[in-house]
């Protein structure tokens, strides 16, 4: 070839643009073929996903009353990488921080990018330490924002509210089932930063605001509650009790007004509470329930035409000898019908009565007034009790069960049984949340009250209702219970405990009371149950010891709904005249 | 061949280099333009992260004190005040209570109750 002028610029031209076509198909490799790749790294290096928090719900009670709230705070975070002085920052945090120095250096030095330094630091604190900061010209420390819980009425209603773990989970009682409701949604922000930092707000990329909870109301009446927990206190307190349990419900509705338990706990701090004391038993215990159960068996026997209104029923003058043991009455009766039975909380009558019904029946009542189920209740850990079914019953189960013996229930059972009577037969389902709001205040979920079952009729439910006004009536078992200026009905139970190795524990009860007022159109169940009380034998009865603080709680709480007396207001019998003791098994 | 070169000055086209002059200016004033927009851009962006700083500040400084307040009216601090003496609670009179029902009498004296206090009581 000749090296001609011609050929050597043809070489050249050509040899620019084989670079130029190298460099070309080196910028398309990069940009076409390589770009996902690269616009990660790159929006990894400057951009960052900001959560935008959201705020949780709050919680209320029927009339508005706050019960659960957020407290801002913040979360000091520092970038390793860009703190030039930690020991600076240290001096100059550590204070603000409540916090030793030395520990402070030691976690600030470090290149890592995201070092949590301290969680939940007061707002007017993380301010003051910005402040300081900025004024020592230092960078490198970030406050983050985020919330505490708080329950302004302390221990108060803790067992239904619950708590939040350390992530913002509700973990008990209505934080916990009404979870999904109350978290809303956090939002994002993509933004980019200096290398300082600092955000860049003209590169704000794609942004979604966050959805904030909802609020939730329940059905509690913090007046109701406040009363039922002073009363509570008072009866754990005196008579220094195992437990003590309370509620009040809305028979009508199956609202739950006030639920309340001791020992209890402070959700503000769940951390100083014990375990027993977090437990929420009114429905995560069982008990036997003792004579309060024999409602079942006089409705059940009354419904199914087993017995008449005025059926006699032979009590057997106090001792009757069924299947190798004799069943005692507190009292020798001789024959009474179904109302007396009642009044007079005969066992054997009440045995008697279960007999004639058959084990089938008598258990299908019992199930039917929704013992051995769980209530259904938006609380979490209910459980359903224990109710054998009749294949693994003895001889002598069909006898014990209708005196409230081999059958364990929880407390909230008892309370919606007797709301059976005083709501005309019909069994409700409890709840304890009304509806879930928006931040505006709009409904936007309203659970309507439900009737779980018509468990027996109306006629038979009013001449229950009607027995039952006599146990707390001249001669009956629970004079205490009385409320002047109401008539009240309700049932006395007095169980002996169960011992953990087996059997019972000698000289130890469960003593309650079950009512609801007015009898003639009610308005609350108010169920007292009182675990072991310290008390003596002599007088260690449902009818002395629960029946008084049922009264008291009745009184306030019929002065609070604005109940008019229709009975004239009669001083209350003195303690010790009229409450007789149920009866007992003896080998 | 013609030697004077004064005749074969080169004209100066005024309306070409008016208009080179002007796309200059454009083009410059554009540039500078842009850089006083991205500026002001980046000055009011910068503005806008200092007042949303200061309204979260005070939106979070609201929200403590909306907490505090709710903490000093709950019910047990009420009623720790009241125990305490710091408020006194006064019955209210039944004659200035208005009623949308008139309220039935108890039976026997004629006396309307709210309910029995603890009049009575062991």
């Amino acid at each position: 070839m000749k090296w001609t002028e011609r050929t050597r610029a043809g070489l050249a031209c050509g040899a620019v643009a084989l670079i130029f076509t190298v460099y070309s198909g080196r910028l398309v490799h990069l940009q076409v073929a390589k770009h996902s790749e690269y616009s990660r790294l790159a929006a990894e290096k400057h951009t960052m996903r900001m959560v935008i928090h959201a705020r949780r719900g709050l919680i209320f009670d029927r009339n508005g009353e706050l019960l659960a709230s957020n407290l801002p705070v913040r979360t000091v975070v520092a970038d390793g990488s860009h703190i030039k002085n930690p020991a600076a920052v240290a001096r100059i945090a550590a204070p603000f921080l409540e916090m030793d120095e030395r520990e402070l250096l030691q976690k600030i030095s470090s290149d890592r990018k995201y070092i949590v330094v301290r969680r939940a630091v007061a707002e007017e604190k993380a301010v003051a330490l910005r402040k300081a900061l900025e004024e020592a010209n230092l960078q490198g420390v970030e406050l983050e924002q985020d919330a505490v819980r708080i329950y302004p009425n302390g221990q108060m209603l803790g067992h239904v509210l619950g708590f939040l773990d350390h992530e913002g989970t509700g973990i008990q009682g209505i934080e916990m089932t009404m979870e999904k409701y109350l978290r809303g949604r956090d939002g994002y922000r993509f933004s980019e930063h200096d290398r300082t930092g600092r955000e860049i707000m003209l590169y704000r990329g794609q942004e979604e605001q966050a959805e904030h909870g909802l609020n939730v109301r329940l059905t509690i009446d913090m007046s109701l509650q406040a009363i039922l927990e002073e009363e509570l206190d008072a009866a754990f307190r005196d008579l220094k009790p195992e437990m003590v349990v309370g509620i009040l419900a809305d028979p009508v509705t199956g609202e739950i007004l006030a639920m309340a338990n001791r020992p209890c706990f402070d959700p503000n701090r769940p951390g100083g509470g014990k375990p027993e004391q977090m437990k929420n038993r009114a429905i995560t215990d069982m008990v036997e329930p003792g004579s309060t159960f024999k409602i079942v068996v006089a409705s059940g026997a009354l419904n199914e035409g087993t017995v008449k209104e005025n059926t006699g029923i032979y009590c057997e003058n106090g001792a009757f000898a069924y299947a190798g043991k004799i069943l005692h009455d507190h009292h020798g009766y001789g024959t009474m019908n179904v109302h007396d039975i009642l009044v007079k909380s005969s066992n054997i009558g009440s045995a008697k009565m279960a007999l004639m019904m058959g084990d089938a029946k008598y258990y299908e009542y019992v199930r039917r007034f929704g013992f051995g189920e769980k209530t259904g209740i938006e609380l979490p850990g209910e459980i359903p009790g224990l109710v054998h079914p009749p294949q693994r019953w003895d001889k002598l189960t069909i006898t014990r069960m209708p005196m409230g013996q081999s059958v364990s229930v929880t407390p909230l059972q008892i309370t919606m049984s007797m709301s059976v009577i005083a709501n005309g037969g019909r069994l409700m389902t409890p709840q304890i949340v009304r509806a879930v709001e928006d931040t505006e205040g709009r409904v936007v979920w309203e659970k309507p009250p439900k009737v779980a079952r018509e468990v027996i009729p109306q006629k038979t439910a009013r001449f229950v209702s009607n027995a039952l006004s006599g146990v707390v009536g001249e001669g009956g078992t629970a004079q205490l219970a009385k409320v002047a200026g109401f008539t009240v009905a309700g049932k006395t139970g007095t169980a002996e405990k169960m011992s953990p190795g087996g059997g019972y524990a000698q000289g130890k009860y469960i003593v309650s009371f079950v009512g609801y007022l007015p009898e003639e159109a009610p308005r609350f169940v108010c169920l007292v149950l009182i675990d072991d009380p310290k008390i003596a034998s002599a007088v260690n009865y449902g009818g002395l010891v629960a029946a008084p603080v049922f009264s008291r709680i009745g009184e306030r709480a019929a002065r609070h709904l604005d109940l008019v007396p229709a009975l004239r207001a009669e001083p209350v019998v003195a303690l010790g005249t009229g409450a007789k003791r149920e009866g007992s098994w003896t080998p | 061949m013609n030697t004077n070169r004064r005749k074969q000055v080169n004209p100066v086209h005024f309306s070409s280099l008016v208009r080179c002059l002007l796309v200059a200016l454009f083009l410059g004033a554009g540039g500078l333009f842009f850089v006083y927009m991205k500026n002001q851009q980046f000055a009011l962006a910068e503005e806008i992260r200092q007042i949303e700083k200061r309204i979260a500040g005070v939106r979070a400084q609201n929200e403590t004190l909306l907490a505090r307040v709710t903490e000093l009216s709950s019910r047990r601090v009420l009623q720790q005040k009241i125990a305490d003496g710091f408020i006194v609670m006064k019955p209210i009179q039944d004659n200035v209570i208005a009623r949308l029902t008139p309220p039935a009498a108890a039976v026997a004296d004629g006396i309307l109750r709210t309910a029995f206090v603890e009049r009575g009581r062991p």
